[in-house]
């Protein structure tokens, strides 16, 4: 059973753990809030309250003399108490909507106190529009250090929205530099990097800062010596490298879930009918709806209810989240099974002793059968969604452009989804896609296809296909390349095969044994998880490990895990690799007093280590979940992912477009 | 031989409690007349600063140089005077020490300076509000000040870096405070400064948000003192009934009047707190020292004396000595209480017959075997505890000595202890005079008093001490070299400029070389630099700069020495945007518009960054400078983008039209951009359309802002079908896309004749399926069935399926004579009603 598989860690494996930033994230916002004294109104970024969430809940805000809670909107304040604090973003956006309602304050001769907390830092941009403004004289600015918030157990997200675009359409760095802050607290907390490898321009940006901060500061070299082995390296991969992954549909349960009912901040919207379990029995804490000034969307065909996706509360997610959503019904009949037994075992209580131990299990299994009857609903959600003839459609598309399959008949049947009215998410990431697995797209063709969209969704979507095409991005290309824009292509052709991307399926093998991290695209692997496997399991890009364990297995009837091989960097892939476009990053960080012979390291160790991937500029939970499987072949690693926030195809295209889906903050669980 | 330790102590309560009286120096003659200034010390063995009272008289002639000049005058522990400043501005109001030893002056304008022990100083002001109104009275506790201005409102400023000061609860007062006091935020649960006022009978206590009224009768208080842990409160009547109560006002813990004591002659100068239960009550010449349960010590002395709380105790300063009066800390009464059976006791004992040679040694080390371990660490302990290096070594050499005995002993706390003594006994020494005990030295940590040292430049001994405890170097090398480019001045300014540099190189080289040897690599030489260039040696600052190697730490000096561009390099290579923004928005404000942008410009490939973020800076802010940027630098798409993202902002038709206008003139500039230019050319030509529609509907209905497929859906559905094909001409929208628009908006509007009629007018390019399946989405099978009967036959059964026809279905099976598909038909047939119809075809087939 997959639950086994996860659950089966031994003791000496043990991961990182990461609740100790959460912890931190609490602390640190308490004492923010408590360096205000009395009651005071909170003002929050709306953008920040899912990531809080994370972390917090109002009950704590209220504790802590949180009187009334507002969301940062354009319009006049009202506030009860004399002090009034600002949670948010340091962006000119919220700064020029506090010094508004400063300033209207001040009009009509208000008096109050405020309290400025700029999430992580404060910039320098900031205060310097406050000064333009007229206000900064009126308010205490500082800080509120929110770095790495835990997602799950083997999941850290700094829930930077958009950061794709700010990347790579903007040029605007900062968010580089805040991972970079975030990843040396990071190894504050759990160790140093030894050894830093990585892919892409900006991940070489961001392990040359990691660099220079180690080779300068060893400031706390004592501390950090007494967890040294932990982790044994940082992968940086830039989302840059490879941007075909988010392009696709993600086929696993939470993936599948975020693509077409969507997850923010771990959050998902359901029907409060499937939220709420019939009966007042365990509850799912349910974030109260904050007091607003904007107007409760009462209009609503049906009350929504956020539900918080963790394996905390809800243990079967743990076991279904990172499966292939066609398994996904098979486990629930099972799991629906194994419960109906567990019931049973009420009715072969003959003696005292056996009710007590059924009573004292009958907690868990309520627990289990509410997150059951949860999953099934949101399946029953999903099912009619995948069956939708856009959703097939596109599927197909997919497929054969990355085999690349008659690409001209690919592009025709895009131009149909465009007629027959596909959303415009939909369409871009197939185009997308198009132009980087074959290269560009025929100038006449690409030229025509954007005038259908131009007609289609509208003329101001103009800007965004200028992004696409610009060399940042280069996701959407004529071919040939017009002289101007110069720099090496995309080898997905090469790569296809050097790296053994698409695999043949057969389905059933592939609900039995989960083949290979292909299962994540039902056949395709991800590029990025791929590049990971290139440091970290040299053996999973060539063959696949869960098939030699299937022949040991009928060998000798045992399975062995193989014990993971150190990290060595690229070694064995340095010419696949060189393709890619984008920097190649392999630092040795040698630690600052520690002498250890080189050999020592290259030894294999009987301890577990970690290897931090940091996925800059986003990931996806396909991408998760298929690191997720690559962890459980190999004895002796553990992966912890961090990123920027997670991603999918439409929120990378949405947000280059500008629209985010609108209505989401309004109702934050916070 | 020094004298016992014990013989320095006094008993107190029964006999259960010691207090010693311990002479630190022997200030004789060194101190003016304490009773003419008024003084403030600082805690942890700081100095004392003075300043004449003007209030009283003082005779002529005296030992008193310059009376007439407002002075400060700073003198250390041991009676040597450190500085001494005169004060040019204004009416001091009150002086008091922070915790890194600098003395804060506050005048009546709200002004006040940080001085440190050189003599430089840094200036803050309270706000121009509190300049107008004036300060009557503030109090300076180590890391804040209250103030009380003119109106007798309370103002406060938290840290010494020239924080903004913020207006507590106003107590509403009519005249200044008979006395008052501040409980600093750490001592407080609520971690925000209390304000204890003694207003006519009662105390007020005031914070930032309200003001309470702790309703005492006992009132008016003279004196007002909170304890170190700010737990309790001693308060002192008018008629010297002294009182303690805790600080929440709701425990009274002690009484006693100072007016029995014998001795007492005239007012009480000083309450202060020796330790948590104790209070010292000082008179002119005389101090008296009451205990928790009202029993009391006698200090007499030959002359005015001033005391200042210590954590631990209470400093004395008098004419003649510095005494630190103190409880004995429980180790060392444990080891030399008279008497005393203790293991530390029989320890020490045993130690003294042992360098007897005497055996009882033996006999009393057996006796406290068990006890061995702690009574070795007592002795440790108490060792760090007595003044006296006689006794220190006395005291440790019994804890060797035990140490001997026992199997397993740790034995840092005694190596730490060793070095600790050390460290305190040179500190101590009376050219140095830093009285710190072992408690403070604990409290304040070594770092603490290694930057002292520096601070009275002492860098030889901070090195060595902070070298000897493996502390860092850079804290002190930092302080030496910014002394030395200071002190290294050419002495005559007019000295040829050939020297100059010489000189430059050398004390560059000096400074450079000793940090390489002393320091690690972490030593930054910026905050050097930015002293050197303070002092106006700019060659000295550049040359320092080039071996700093962070950049942030470069950038800011280099943009006030005006190094634009190389700042602006570093800044970007430094990574951190912020950094990059403080750079870009220094220089836009101080530089012409057109060299800013060609500084940017010029910098190419390295300068990217700069440039891609100013554009996000400018986008949001200031959009007149960014079309300007983009002008000079001919950037046609960014321009052209620019204000497309305007026109979607606009509401106004017209002027919407003229910035896509602009947009699109951008675009044909550029000659690669001509696929844009049109489809701008068509969306100039869709919003005059649109403007067009909407006057023929009289407004009645918005097409501004619509999409090209909108605008047909939107005519559709609002029945201007004429219109709808006139788009789909002008705009070339082809026929499969404008058959899915009619399909879909006739649709919504259930127009089924309109529907019929349309697939009738040609042949579908889309053929005939998606009619079915869109109806039958929407719900209305029976029109859709209509549709089936032309699509292509072999999809026809699924297809009447789906609209629930399982009759027609079968039918159709039959007329194709395709049996098997029959019999999959009859499998999902929902019930028997159809199962029987679907038989009944299957026969009929035969």
């Amino acid at each position: 059973m997959a639950s086994d598989d996860q659950s089966s860690v031994p003791a000496n494996e043990s991961a990182l753990d990461v609740s100790l930033l959460k912890d931190v994230a609490k602390s640190a916002l308490v004492d923010a809030l408590n360096s205000v004294n009395g009651a005071k109104t909170l003002v929050l970024d709306a953008s920040l309250s899912g990531p809080l969430g994370l972390v917090t809940e109002v009950s704590l805000l209220k504790h802590h003399g949180v009187d009334k809670m507002f969301w940062l909107e354009p319009g006049p304040l009202t506030s009860t108490t004399s002090n009034v604090v600002y949670l948010c973003r340091p962006t000119i956006k919220n700064v020029k909507i506090i010094a508004d309602q400063i300033k209207r304050h001040a009009r009509e001769s208000l008096k109050h106190a405020y309290t400025v907390f700029f999430v992580p830092r404060v910039s320098t941009l900031v205060t310097r529009i406050l000064e333009e403004e007229g206000v900064l004289g009126d308010v205490v600015v500082s800080t509120y250090n929110l770095q790495f918030i835990p997602l799950a157990d083997d999941v850290v997200s700094l829930e930077r929205d958009n950061t794709f675009k700010e990347l790579w359409v903007d040029g605007d760095e900062t968010v580089i530099f805040d991972s970079f802050q975030a990843l040396v607290s990071f190894q504050k907390y759990y160790g140093s990097f030894p050894r830093i490898v990585g892919k892409g321009d900006s991940a070489a940006r961001l392990a040359t800062l990691l660099h220079r901060q180690g080779s300068t500061d060893s400031s706390s070299s004592e501390a950090r010596l007494a967890n040294e082995q932990t982790i044994d390296s940082l992968i940086i991969i830039d989302r840059r490298v490879d941007m075909i992954t988010p392009l696709l549909t993600q086929l696993t349960y939470e993936g599948l879930v975020d693509e077409l009912i969507g997850i923010k901040n771990s959050h998902v919207e359901l029907p409060a009918s499937l939220v709420n379990p019939p009966a007042a029995s365990t509850q799912v804490a349910p974030p109260s709806a904050p007091t607003s000034t904007a107007p409760v969307a009462g209009l609503r065909k049906e009350a929504k209810k956020k539900y918080h996706l963790t394996t905390t509360t809800d243990p079967l997610l743990a076991e279904i989240r990172d499966l292939n959503f066609s398994s996904v019904g098979k486990k629930l009949n099972q799991v629906a099974h194994r419960l109906d037994e567990d019931y049973k075992a009420r009715l072969q209580a003959k003696t005292v002793a056996q009710l007590r131990d059924f009573v004292g299990k009958l907690g868990g299994l309520q627990t289990e059968h509410q997150s059951l009857r949860l999953h099934t609903g949101l399946s029953e959600l999903v099912v009619p969604l995948t069956k939708t003839e856009e959703f097939n459609k596109s599927l197909e598309i997919q497929q054969n452009l990355l085999a690349s399959y008659n690409v001209s008949v690919q592009l025709t049947a895009i131009e149909d989804m465009i007629a027959q009215g596909a959303e415009m998410q939909t369409v871009l990431r197939l185009l997308c896609l198009a132009s980087i697995t074959a290269g560009g797209i025929k100038a006449k063709t690409l030229e025509n296809v954007k005038r259908e969209v131009l007609q289609a969704y509208g003329y101001n979507y103009l800007p965004m296909l200028l992004s696409l095409a610009a060399p940042s991005l280069s996701m959407l290309l004529p071919n040939p390349l017009p002289s101007t824009v110069t720099g090496p292509k995309y080898p997905f052709v090469l790569l296809r095969k050097s790296l053994r991307l698409l695999i043949d399926d057969n389905p059933e093998a592939l609900d039995e044994v989960e083949n290979d991290i292909s299962f994540v695209y039902s056949g395709y692997a991800p590029i990025s998880v791929r590049l990971v496997q290139c440091i970290a399991q040299k053996g999973g890009v060539l063959s696949n490990p869960a098939e030699r364990d299937k022949q040991d297995q009928d060998g000798k009837g045992k399975t062995t895990k193989v014990q993971a091989h150190p990290i060595v960097g690229w070694k064995g892939f340095e010419d696949v690799i060189s393709t890619i476009p984008g920097e190649t990053v392999d630092i040795v960080q040698k630690p600052a007093n520690a002498v250890i012979s080189p050999m020592a390291s290259l030894l294999p160790r009987e301890q577990a280590t970690t290897t931090v991937v940091f996925f800059l500029g986003g990931c996806t939970y396909t991408e998760i979940a298929a690191l997720r499987w690559v962890a459980r072949q190999n004895r002796g690693r553990k992966f912890l992912i961090a990123t920027t926030s997670i991603v999918s195809g439409a929120s990378i295209i949405e947000g280059i477009a500008g629209v985010g889906k609108a209505g989401g903050p309004k109702d934050a669980g916070i | 031989m020094t004298a016992h330790p014990t013989a320095s102590w006094s008993a107190m309560q029964d006999g259960n409690v010691f207090y010693r009286r311990q002479q630190l120096y022997s200030t004789s003659g060194k101190l003016p007349n304490l009773n003419e200034y008024i003084v403030a010390g600082c805690k942890y063995g700081g100095p004392l600063a003075m300043m004449r009272d003007t209030t009283k008289v003082i005779s002529i002639g005296g030992t008193n140089p310059a009376l007439n000049k407002a002075q400060i005058q700073i003198y250390s522990p041991a009676g040597d005077g450190m500085l001494l400043f005169s004060w040019d501005n204004g009416k001091i109001v009150r002086f008091g020490w922070t915790d890194d030893e600098r003395l804060v002056i506050l005048n009546e304008e709200g002004v006040y300076r940080l001085y440190d022990l050189q003599g430089d100083y840094q200036q803050y002001s309270l706000g121009s509000e509190a300049g107008e109104l004036g300060i009557v009275d503030a109090c300076i506790y180590e890391s804040g000040l209250v103030a009380i201005t003119g109106s007798l409102t309370l103002l406060e400023v938290k840290g010494w870096e020239g924080a903004r000061p913020l207006s507590l609860a106003n107590p509403g007062l009519t005249s200044p405070p008979h006395a008052w006091a501040v409980i600093p935020p750490d001592l407080n649960i609520s971690r925000h400064v209390e304000v204890l006022l003694s207003v006519e009978a009662t105390i007020y206590s005031v914070d930032n948000l309200e003001v309470v009224d702790q309703r005492l009768s006992r009132g008016p208080f003279t004196h007002l003192s909170p304890s170190p842990n700010g737990k309790s409160l001693a308060l002192l009547t008018f008629s010297g009934l002294l009182l303690v109560v805790s600080t929440d006002f709701q425990r009274s813990m002690a009484e006693f009047d100072t007016s029995t004591a014998q001795h007492a002659d005239g007012s009480v100068r000083q309450i202060v707190w020796c330790g948590n239960d104790a209070i010292l009550v000082t008179w002119d010449a005389f101090a008296l020292l009451v205990g928790p349960f009202g029993d009391t010590l006698e200090y007499f002395y030959s002359g005015p004396i001033f005391a200042v709380t210590e954590p631990d105790g209470v400093r004395l300063m008098s004419p003649e000595v510095c005494d630190l009066v103190q409880k004995v800390p429980a180790s060392t009464v444990s080891v030399f209480r008279p008497g005393s059976t203790s293991p530390s006791a029989m320890l020490y004992d045993a130690w003294e017959s042992f360098s007897q040679r005497s055996p009882k040694a033996d006999e009393s080390i057996r006796s406290i075997r068990p006890e061995l371990a702690s009574a070795v660490n007592e002795c440790i302990d108490a060792a760090g505890h007595e003044w006296e290096p006689y006794w220190q070594r006395r005291l440790m050499n019994a804890a060797k000595f035990g140490r001997g005995f026992l199997d397993l002993f740790n034995p840092s706390d005694f190596v730490t202890m060793g070095q600790t003594l050390k460290v305190l006994n040179s500190v101590r020494f009376y050219e140095i005079s830093v009285p710190l005990t072992y408690t403070q030295y604990l409290h304040a940590s070594p770092s603490h008093l290694v930057a002292r040292l520096t601070a009275r430049n002492l860098h030889l001994l901070a090195h060595r001490i902070s070298t000897y405890l493996s502390l860092k170097p850079d804290a002190v090398l930092k302080h030496w070299a910014s002394a030395k480019v200071l002190h290294s001045r050419p002495s005559g300014s007019g000295t040829a400029t050939v020297t100059d540099a010489s000189a430059d190189d050398e004390v560059c080289q000096l400074i450079v070389d000793k940090f390489r040897k002393l320091g690690g690599p972490e030593v930054s030489f910026a905050d050097i630099a930015k002293r050197a260039w303070e002092a106006g040696r700019t060659g000295l600052a550049t040359k320092l700069l080039d071996h700093e190697s962070r950049a942030s730490d470069q950038v800011p000096l280099l943009l006030t020495m005006k190094e634009d561009r190389l700042a602006l390099i570093k800044a970007v290579d430094s990574g951190d945007t912020d950094l990059v923004y403080h750079v870009l928005l220094h220089l836009y404000n101080r530089l012409p518009l057109g060299t800013f942008f060609r500084l940017i410009e010029d910098g190419g490939e390295r300068l990217t960054l700069a440039s891609r973020l100013l554009q996000v800076y400018a986008r949001e802010q200031n959009r007149e400078m960014l079309r300007d940027f983009y002008y000079s630098d001919d950037r046609r798409v960014e321009s052209a983008v620019l204000s497309l993202e305007e026109s979607t902002q606009i509401l106004d038709p017209a002027s919407k039209i003229n910035a896509v206008k602009a947009a699109q003139k951008f675009f044909s500039e550029d000659k690669d951009r001509a696929f844009e230019a049109k489809m701008m050319d068509e969306s100039v030509r869709l919003l005059n359309l649109q403007m067009q529609l909407e006057q023929e509907t009289d407004g009645k209905i918005t097409f501004s802002g619509l999409s090209v497929n909108d605008t047909i859906h939107t005519c559709l559905v609002n029945g201007m079908a004429k219109r709808a094909d006139k788009v789909k001409s002008d705009f070339k929208v082809p026929d499969k896309r404008f058959w899915y628009l009619k399909l879909y908006a006739l649709t919504s509007t259930r127009d089924f004749e309109g529907l019929e009629a349309f697939t009738k007018s040609k042949r579908s390019p889309i053929g005939y399926e998606p009619f079915v399946n869109h109806l039958v989405e929407k719900g209305f099978s029976k029109e859709a069935a209509t549709y089936v009967s032309r699509c292509d036959s072999p999809r026809r059964p699924d297809l009447y399926v789906k609209c629930g026809e399982w009759r027609k279905a079968g039918e159709e099976c039959k007329t194709r004579g395709d049996k098997a598909k029959l019999m999959e038909l009859r499998k999902k047939a929902p019930n028997s009603l159809i199962e029987r119809e679907l038989d009944q075809i299957a026969t009929s087939m035969r």
